[in-house]
């Protein structure tokens, strides 16, 4: 590893270790920094206005205390997680933070987060829930809605060209995350799943621009590599939402198995997708973000005659990746108290059936203790696997 | 739970004749649909609260309203083998428990072809279709039904979409409500199309216009006659308001949900007119200011009584307003008329809200209320398996204190003088689920309410004779 590569996997280490560093040095350089929760913010919008999107991380190490003041347990405890670090200032150098309406943990405390981190601007983006013609309208004027506001609060007019722009930007980002994603079809993989967890969480931490050279500074570097970082073993997917964090992702492979695809949110499901270009750009950021964007809470109309095909068409990604990528094994890896996710686990378990993959299930309530206590389960589905 | 278990049940004392008759509705109710499948009326699957009550009676569609179906199952203390047989099929407790038994009982009744041994009230009919609901709230009811079609994938879904706008400090309804009434009125244009399809009958335009204007004369009678409850002693609390939000949210649209509720108006005016309260000394006047109750548990609105409590107003289940304060605009589209009127429901209490700084719509209704009710103190109760209707709660009773503090009291002021200052209501968070009655612990709840009581005695004591002192 030459000295300027070796750099870059520190500059990912020190930007994922110390979240929001870059973001915090870009506001003290006269920049603003907007946060956000979750997949369905359409960062296009954000960068379009000149200012930076900041995704929120919640932190599996750090013990939910003050949030617990404020919000009920019940609640999602991801979102619980990134409340609270939020509220203990975590993310002070933002001015602003955007909710979309995702699920009811998200939804339901829209106002708790509005008033108690008392930010100068806040917007709650409402996603229809379904996909046909009216839900696709009314999902345009909700984005021109919101354009509307934030252009207010930037004092610029969005144009169509700062989206169309913003949206090659994305696209551009995409492209190299999934040319990240090529090196991991090797066996072994060319690219951990710990290091490209860390890769993908910080470059939703980064203006869209510095996240492309990044991505493609550690292109360079794994392209080099003349030795995979990890011997030949399972080769596992991990199925299931928000993972901000590489400690699950480092138990698997500490327990002699390759995380080699994935279907998470810091992942396939946001990276992979693409707006359109060529049109106009609130239609393409609507269809991102509403169809393609592959997320439970977005209900999906029933395909096919049978039951069987209506799996396809919804979990069919899923499929597909694990056969491009040599899968031996799935993790679905589910949050306690998330209702989207928590009332598909019988249909993707149906499905994931039907690829004869073998599948291991988990709930898990995102801290660094419950994740350590899935260790065993992790190393009997591994044995069983061979 | 067996014929024997359900008689030696003792039933809960209702004060209203009005909310004693529930029980009986309802079974009859569950028992209709399912001599309606028997007889190939078509029925469906839906959600309560979901704006479309009167299309489907419109229709002559049967609604098996399945989170009621749950709670009666809740209610009986019947619940557990079909919250364990969904777990069973990989569905996390940690779930929607109304989801959970139903998704428990369907895939059971489809395993057997047959109802479940000793079905609740004779068991949940089969449904020809089922209506989901994609509202600003309530992942459940986006879900539930899709889940099912593992288990029934014959029986096809239409997902409504009915968003409101949410809160915000920088946009009005009004300059948004364009596009969503727009969308709302071709979601439930969708809903008509899908329904005729289904049932092969067209829409009675006409009969719906007429349904539609008994709907909104019901909402009119409800708020009439809950506001009645304002009265000392309070003729009904929300215990009974717990049944009878029975023909509010199952019978929208129908003669007997009206006429239910001309009843209990003129129950009211005479239970008034004798001065006869839900208990005979009424000492605190409680809100129920949030969260669905524990239908396995509520006998502790009688205990509340037992200590001299009632509760004559509640957020929970008051899902109306007076029609003719919605400004709803002139139309004679029955579908127009029905998004306006959910549109103007979800957001009634915006235009408040933001005339007091800090505030917000759930807590303008709470002061709302706390003022109309004279209220002492606050009651929510947080269920663990619903996010839907209980996240939020602490952080309304936090807003309220901040913004909102009824009682006078001397407080020590810097210079150690005492001088006139104001603090806010007691409240109290109950902890338990809507059906699990796994979660739920008797002998804690009451030792809450036992204190809670004492930390009310101590004010009113106080009160009496001086501000309190802090």
């Amino acid at each position: 590893m030459d000295e300027r590569n070796s750099s870059i996997l520190s500059a990912v280490e020190k930007y994922y270790q110390h979240y929001g560093l870059r973001a915090r040095e870009l506001r003290d350089e006269g920049h603003k920094v907007i946060a956000y929760l979750c997949s369905l913010v359409p960062v296009e919008i954000i960068t379009a206005a000149g200012f930076i999107p900041l995704r929120m991380r919640g932190d599996v190490h750090e013990p939910i205390t003050k949030a617990d003041t404020q919000l009920e347990t019940i609640a999602c405890p991801f979102v619980r997680s990134c409340f609270d670090i939020a509220l203990k200032g975590k993310y002070d150098y933002c001015e602003g933070l955007i909710i979309p309406h995702a699920c009811d943990s998200m939804a339901r405390t829209y106002s708790v987060w509005r008033y108690s981190l008392g930010l100068p601007y806040s917007h709650f983006i409402n996603l229809p829930h379904t996909v046909r013609g009216p839900s696709m309208e009314f999902f345009k004027a909700e984005l021109i809605t919101f354009r509307k506001s934030f252009g207010r609060f930037a004092k610029k007019e969005i144009s169509d060209d700062n989206l169309a722009e913003a949206i090659h930007l994305y696209n551009e980002n995409r492209d190299k995350a999934k040319a990240l994603y090529e090196l991991r079809k090797s066996d072994p993989p060319l690219i951990s799943g710990t290091e490209i967890a860390k890769i993908l969480t910080v470059g939703m931490s980064l203006p869209v621009t510095e996240s492309n050279e990044l991505f493609d500074d550690v292109l360079v570097e794994f392209r080099q590599r003349k030795e995979a970082p990890s011997r030949k073993a399972p080769r596992i997917m991990v199925v299931g939402a928000c993972v901000d964090n590489i400690d699950f992702i480092s138990l698997i492979e500490d327990t002699r198995a390759n995380v080699v695809v994935d279907s998470l949110c810091i992942g396939t499901r946001d990276y992979f997708p693409h707006a359109d270009t060529g049109g106009n750009p609130i239609d393409a950021i609507a269809h991102r973000y509403l169809d393609k964007v592959n997320c439970p809470r977005t209900y999906r109309e029933k395909k096919g005659e049978t039951y069987e095909e209506d799996l396809e068409a919804r979990f069919g990604d899923i499929g597909s990746l694990s056969k491009e990528f040599a899968v031996d094994g799935i993790i679905l890896y589910i949050y306690k108290y998330c209702d989207p996710f928590g009332f598909e686990v019988a249909s993707r378990r149906a499905y994931l059936d039907s690829l004869k993959i073998p599948v291991l299930y988990l709930e898990d309530e995102y801290s660094a203790g419950s994740i350590g206590r899935l260790r065993t389960r992790i190393q009997a589905f591994l044995e069983m696997i061979g | 739970m067996t014929e024997e278990q359900e008689k030696g049940k003792k039933k809960r004392r209702t004060a209203t004749e009005a909310a004693s008759k529930i029980g009986g509705m309802v079974k009859a109710a569950i028992g209709g649909t399912v001599r309606a499948r028997e007889e190939g009326r078509p029925l469906a699957y839906t959600f309560i609260c979901c704006c479309y009550d009167e299309i489907i009676r419109a229709m002559d569609i049967v609604p098996v309203w399945t989170e009621n179906y749950a709670g009666i199952c809740g209610a009986k203390r019947d619940a557990e083998r079909f919250l364990e047989r969904a777990e069973s099929l990989s569905f996390s407790r940690s779930l929607c428990t109304y989801a959970l038994c139903g998704i428990g009982f369907d895939q059971w009744r489809e395993e057997l072809g047959s109802m479940p041994p000793d079905a609740p009230w004779g068991g949940q009919a089969r449904p020809d279709f089922m209506l989901s609901s994609g509202q600003i709230l309530c992942d459940p009811r986006n879900k539930w039904y899709q889940a099912l079609q593992q288990y029934m994938s014959d029986v096809p879904i239409y997902n409504v979409g009915l968003p409101w706008p949410v809160y915000e400090d920088d946009i009005e309804v009004a300059d948004v409500e364009d596009y969503y009434i727009r969308y709302i009125v071709e979601e439930l244009r969708g809903l008509v199309r899908f329904l005729e399809e289904q049932t092969a009958n067209k829409m009675d335009w006409d009969r719906l216009r007429e349904l539609v204007d008994l709907g909104e004369r019901t909402w009119n009678l409800i708020w009439e006659t809950y506001e009645l409850r304002r009265a000392v002693p309070t003729p009904m609390g929300t215990g009974d308001a717990m049944n009878t939000m029975v023909p509010m949210v199952f019978m929208l649209g129908t003669q007997e949900g009206y006429d239910f509720y001309v009843e209990l108006n003129k129950e009211l005016k005479d239970k008034i007119a004798r001065k006869e309260g839900v208990i005979p000394d009424e000492k605190y006047r409680l809100l129920w200011g949030g969260g669905l109750p524990s239908w396995f548990a509520l006998t502790d609105f009688n205990y509340f009584n037992s200590k001299g409590a009632v509760f004559p107003v509640e957020t929970t289940y008051r899902m109306i307003e007076p029609i003719y304060r919605l400004n709803i605009p002139e139309t004679n589209d029955p579908i127009e008329r029905l998004a306006w009127r959910w549109l103007r429901y979800w957001t009634y209490w915006y235009d408040k809200a933001k005339k007091r700084p800090g505030s917000e719509p759930d807590v303008e209704r709470l002061i709302q209320y706390i003022e109309d009710y004279q209220i002492d103190g606050i009651v929510m109760h947080e269920a663990f398996s619903c996010r839907t209707w209980h996240l939020g709660l602490i952080w309304q009773l936090n807003q309220l204190k901040r913004i909102y503090k009824p009682i006078p009291v001397l407080v020590l002021g810097p210079d150690g003088k005492k001088k006139r200052g104001r603090r806010e209501l007691p409240s109290l968070i109950l902890e338990s689920d809507i059906i699990d009655i796994s979660s739920y612990s008797e002998v804690d709840t009451r030792n809450r309410i036992d204190a809670f009581i004492e930390t009310l005695e101590s004010i009113k004591e106080k009160r009496n004779l001086s501000p309190v002192i802090f």
